[in-house]
């Protein structure tokens, strides 16, 4: 973290209280002790401050106006001390016996309001304190009195939990309205609850104040209608709000609970930055420097901290006074850099909202530049993930987008960000890549779950770019690491590349990018070595191939590298990359060709481009629910793409390799799983299988697995089927699911479509098939039986559903089913028939196009006409030739063959082919008279097919 | 035979063990290894990293060779064993156990203390589980009887602490009660 933290244990524990000199220059602070303490803000946390002894009860409030600075403590008087030292003015009020509880100098620094256990606020001038004006009403002790901007309101926060606002401006005060069930009612001034501060903050436009609410959240409410404006609240905050404090400027807002001390925007309303804070101890006042970029607290324990620069450098600073009350058209033509995730810098509709109400209070804005839209285009805001901003920066484009979704970064499946020094840069079912931060250098262990094939190994890197290594990417697949590292100063990105198999360096290589490119995301894929890698005798499986390299970059391209580092070929890619996976044959990139929608779907798309010609086999949206995210991206051991996102649910892409015919099929809903029930968990997925998830069970709101590397879990894959009652709902399941993995294994296979494993799983298949065709039977349910009968592969399976139903004496359906068996024997309409058949019809369908001819331009011999009259039998077996049955072919050949002879030119194809033979034959013939001729021993030359068909020809040829 | 005296009556610990190394356990390989059959049945492909059930003997042996990763059953960790520790004091009956998981503890503290968190809390808590079960045994023990002995959920290898005692003691409670019967029948 950038920003640092000092703190000083200044008090005892107890109460104790903060305030800032109206310069900025010192800060006061009072505790249980009794003290106050003075302390020099330009110095650092171990000076000694001065001190100011006189109070002889605890301090409970300390407040500041320009000449003098007040404190109040619990021996109900109400001091005043000369600015800047402990020096004792004179007395200001004095309560009948109670504690004072809080002090409001108003913002002309004349008047000081004072609460106290009495029902009575008092307004006491501070030049001349006679002058007192008592606002009587409450029911209850005020806690916590705070002045309007403009010095004529005055809101108190009373202990019966209401919040009055009083106007003090006319000769008479009046309670302008009381808001009741905002804050916590607190009646008890000893419990800790009392501590918590409650005071309203006005924002400096004065057109609506915060307030920390009981549920936990910041209310914001605005003036004159006293609305309810959207409220801040955050998921992480769980615990009440202790303090509440606003910048100079109303831009930042910081509010304190039990986990952290958070900083929000005034305008988006999120959490921009966050300091953890002490555990156990409740901060009881929160204050931002009127002067510095300086947040400070102090606590029930008597700690008071200083975080120094809670703003970083870019950022709107929170002093000078800027556009955050701006009210002149600014919130329409509000221009943000390109919305990331994690940051804040996009607009959304309740921040337009509260700047249209600063509009309608604020007459002077034009004392506010619109500097501060450029300065929120600095990188101040830009995170690790906006790496995709970074090159329209070159352009000096400026994004201008209204969208409220936040476009999700591009991530590498597997890979966590740092936290607590170390992190995953590769985790998945090949093995794990660690990265531990030793401040000068940073190890990187690499370990693979099989240690049999491969050895891990880990090394130190002392690259002068540590930090680089944040967003390192790392890529583990079958062949080799790779590692990608981003651009530092001089540093180019590049890739490295390691092979597992060779051990001397001559596998490795590495690829350069240009200057302030990236690398966004790597995958690699090939051919699964067969054999052992770390097998010295066969040479680490090289000639099997050295499978491909994908590199996205931030340039929007995909650039496909060969194994060995050769450049194949870069691809544009439309829209922000987002993630990718490589499987042995094809890539699989998701990526957003749009822009994420308003009502909050991410616009992915997945493509998958082959490694072999680049062709785009499927174009596919990402099934992604609104709201949610992608989370992994992955490819099965069977070789089928899948997903997974936050909203819990696995899907495959089915049919993948029938070009543009894939659909998802959701083959896991994580929020169905029996462990799930119950349990606040998630799952971290690592690989998947046709019967397993394997994944990282993440208990409560964990994002991300941390260290000790937990063990992999193995979910059972189930489709998400709804009909659960019935007993053979698992076996339904279990046979679509392998119908599904068949199907895809089958895809994948050449004109057989079949081999001996898939015949085993079939045969499989048809057993739980029989199963079910049983539990049919035994419920009389014909209609289903039929239909599952209809699905069974093999002859012998119908035979045995025959006998099942003569079991049952359920005569009428073993007709019916012997009736299929007879129809299949007949039509021999076999399943895998069927297959090929709308194979076949596919492969029309899809035939590639082919770039148009000129017209006259085109040379080439006319095209052959099919007319199917005329058209020979194809390759005719000749074992038939002098049989009688085929006869009329054999006349029809004849005739064909004449007709070519007659024709010149002659017509491509088979004929041509023949002049070809005809010439070999002669070469040949001349090639054996030169031989003879040389003299040696004559051999007769095999030419056995020139020959067949110059028999053929001698045949048929003359007639 | 050989044995000494002592030994003789009952199974000794170790051949226990030898027994209980058929159970299936659950490990984390680090090879690659094809379906292999066994005189006890045919095991694995294993297939990193997905998980495999095999006997506690090959795990054991995979282990020593690191080879695999043992991971502990369900019953195998410090919670677990705490919260029967805690039934085990505080109800008179005995809590249930595995019927063999002194020696498969025993085993995988042996072979793999690294996969078991905790394993030296884990190894006191089985001590403390089985002092708390032998004093009850002992207890038990006072109520045998001449035909019966009912203590159920013992396990294996407290069975076989008491087999050589008890054995004893019966036959000598049987002898009595029959001289008690015959003396009764003798005596009208």
């Amino acid at each position: 973290m950038a920003s640092k933290t000092l703190t000083n244990s200044a008090h005892e524990p107890g109460y104790t209280c903060i305030t800032f000199s109206r310069d900025g220059k010192l800060s006061y602070t009072g505790g249980s002790d009794s003290l106050v303490r003075i302390w020099n803000m330009d110095k650092d946390q171990y000076q000694e401050p001065e001190v100011a002894y006189e109070a002889d009860e605890g301090i409970t409030t300390v407040a500041s106006s320009n000449d003098y600075w007040l404190s109040g403590s619990h021996d109900s008087e109400v001091r005043s001390y000369v600015h800047g030292k402990p020096d004792l003015h004179g007395l200001i009020s004095k309560a009948a016996g109670v504690s004072i509880r809080d002090l409001a100098v108003d913002p002309a620094g004349k008047r000081v309001a004072i609460a106290t256990d009495e029902t009575t606020v008092k307004v006491v001038d501070i030049k001349e304190i006679t002058n007192v004006i008592s606002l009587a009403g409450h029911r209850k002790c005020v806690r916590k009195v705070t002045w309007h901007p403009s010095g004529n309101l005055l809101t108190t926060s009373s202990a019966d939990g209401t919040v009055s606002v009083w106007d003090i401006s006319g000769p008479e005060p009046r309670v302008e309205k009381t808001i009741d069930g905002v804050i916590p009612a607190v009646s008890d001034p000893e419990s800790t609850d009392f501590m918590h501060d409650c005071s309203v903050v006005w924002h400096p436009s004065g057109g609506h104040f915060y307030v920390s609410s009981r549920t936990h959240d910041i209310v914001v409410i605005s003036r004159p209608n006293w609305d309810r404006l959207p409220s801040f609240s955050d998921s992480s905050i769980t615990s009440a709000i202790t303090a509440l404090a606003l910048s100079v400027n109303g831009l930042y807002l910081a509010s304190a609970c039990k986990e952290e001390i958070a900083i929000w925007s005034t305008q988006t309303k999120r959490i921009l930055w966050r300091h953890a804070g002490t555990p156990n101890a409740i901060i009881t006042q929160l204050a931002f420097s009127p002067s510095q970029n300086l947040l400070a607290w102090t606590d029930n324990e008597g700690i008071l901290t200083w975080w120094r620069e809670p703003v970083p450098a870019g950022s709107p600073d929170p002093i000078k006074q800027s556009g955050a009350a701006n009210p002149q058209g600014g919130s329409t033509k509000h221009k943000v850099p390109a919305t990331s995730w994690g940051t804040d810098d996009d607009v959304n509709i309740s921040s337009v909202d509260s700047k249209g109400i600063a509009a309608g209070e604020n007459g002077d804005g034009n004392e506010y530049g619109d500097d501060w839209i450029i300065d929120d285009l600095g990188d101040g805001m830009e995170d690790e993930a906006e790496g995709n901003g970074k090159t329209e920066g070159e352009n000096k484009f400026v994004k201008e987008m209204v969208s409220i979704t936040k476009a999700q970064p591009a991530f590498q499946p597997g890979s966590t960000p740092m936290q607590n020094k170390r992190c995953y840069l590769a985790y998945n079912t090949v093995g794990v890549i660690e990265v531990a931060d030793q401040d000068t250098h940073h190890i990187v262990t690499v370990d693979f779950h099989d240690r049999s094939a491969r050895k891990g190994y880990h090394f130190t890197d002392h690259f002068k770019y540590d930090v680089a290594y944040l967003g390192m990417l790392f890529f583990l697949c079958e062949r080799g690491a790779l590692f990608a590292c981003p651009p530092e100063q001089e540093h180019p990105a590049q890739v490295l590349y390691k092979p597992y198999g060779t051990w001397s360096s001559q596998g490795d290589w590495e690829y350069v990018l240009p200057p302030n490119h990236r690398v966004l995301g790597l995958a690699a894929g090939g051919e699964r070595p067969t054999k052992s890698l770390r097998d010295p005798s066969s040479s680490g499986g090289d000639i099997q191939g050295l499978g491909n390299v994908v590199v996205a970059t931030s340039a929007g391209d995909l650039t496909f590298l060969s194994g060995s580092g050769m450049e194949r070929i870069v691809l544009g890619l439309e829209g922000e990359f987002v993630s990718m996976a490589a499987a042995e044959e094809y890539v699989l990139v998701v990526h957003r060709p749009g822009a994420t929608t308003i009502d909050g779907s991410q616009g992915l798309t997945a493509t998958l481009i082959s490694f072999e010609e680049f062709e785009v086999l499927q174009e596919k949206p990402l099934p992604i629910p609104k709201g949610h995210v992608l989370k992994w991206i992955g490819i099965t051991d069977e070789g089928v793409p899948a997903i997974y996102d936050s909203s819990g649910h696995m899907h495959i892409m089915i049919n993948f390799r029938r070009p543009n015919r894939a659909s998802w099929a959701r083959i896991l809903d994580a929020n169905t799983l029996e462990r799930k029930q119950n349990r606040d968990e998630s799952y971290w997925p690592v690989g998947l299988s046709k019967d397993i998830l394997m994944c990282i069970i993440l208990k409560g709101r964990q994002e991300h697995p941390g260290f000790p590397r937990p063990l992999i879990q193995e979910l059972p894959v189930r489709m998400p089927f709804r009909n659960k009652n019935s007993a053979d709902a698992s076996i339904e399941e279990s046979v679509a699911r392998e119908r599904v993995f068949i199907d895809l294994a089958r895809d994948g296979l050449e004109d057989e479509l079949t081999n001996s494993e898939l015949d085993k799983r079939e045969i499989e298949l048809d057993k739980s098939l029989i199963r079910l065709i049983q539990s049919a039977c035994k419920t009389d349910k014909a209609p289903r039986a039929i239909e599952l009968t209809k699905r069974l592969h093999f002859a012998h399976s119908i035979s045995a559903a025959s006998q099942l139903a003569g079991f049952y004496r359920l005569l009428g359906l073993q007709e019916k089913i012997d009736a299929i068996k007879r129809w299949r024997e007949e039509q021999e309409v076999t399943p895998l028939e069927t297959v090929r058949e709308r194979r076949r019809e596919l492969e029309q369908e899809d035939r590639y196009m082919k770039a148009p001819k000129k017209p006259f331009q085109d040379f080439e011999p006319p095209r052959k006409i099919d007319r199917p009259a005329l058209a020979r039998p194809a390759a005719v077996v000749e074992h038939t030739e002098f049989t009688a049955s085929n006869a009329t072919a054999r006349a029809v050949r004849t005739r064909v063959e004449a007709e070519e002879h007659s024709w010149t030119p002659p017509p491509e194809g088979k004929r041509k082919r023949d002049a070809e033979d005809e010439a070999g034959v002669k070469d040949l013939e001349r090639e054996h008279h030169k031989r003879c001729a040389v003299g040696e021993a004559s051999t007769p030359i095999p030419s056995p097919k020139s020959e067949v068909f110059l028999e053929m020809r001698r045949l048929c040829g003359p007639n | 035979m050989a044995l000494p005296q002592p030994l003789r009556t009952s199974v000794s610990p170790q051949e226990l063990e030898l027994i209980a190394s058929e159970q299936l356990v659950e490990i984390l390989p680090l090879i690659t290894m094809e379906k292999t059959a066994f005189i006890s049945g045919a095991y694995g492909p294993l297939r990193p990293p997905a998980k495999c059930r095999i006997p506690l003997w090959m795990a054991v042996n995979l282990k020593v060779k690191k080879k695999c990763h043992i991971i502990p059953p369900d019953w195998l960790n410090v919670e677990f064993l705490q919260e029967r520790l805690s039934r085990e004091t505080s109800y008179p009956e005995f809590s249930q156990m595995p019927f063999r998981f002194a020696e498969i503890a025993k085993a995988i503290l042996d072979a793999a203390p690294d996969d078991v968190q905790n394993a030296e809390k884990v190894r006191s808590l089985l001590k403390d589980l089985r002092e708390a079960r032998q004093a009850k045994s002992r207890e038990g023990l006072a109520k045998l009887d001449h035909s019966e002995l009912s203590l159920p959920n013992l396990c294996s290898m407290e069975i076989n602490e008491l087999r050589p005692f008890f054995i004893h003691a019966m036959g000598v409670l049987t002898q009595l009660s029959r001289e008690e019967q015959n003396g009764a029948a003798e005596e009208p």
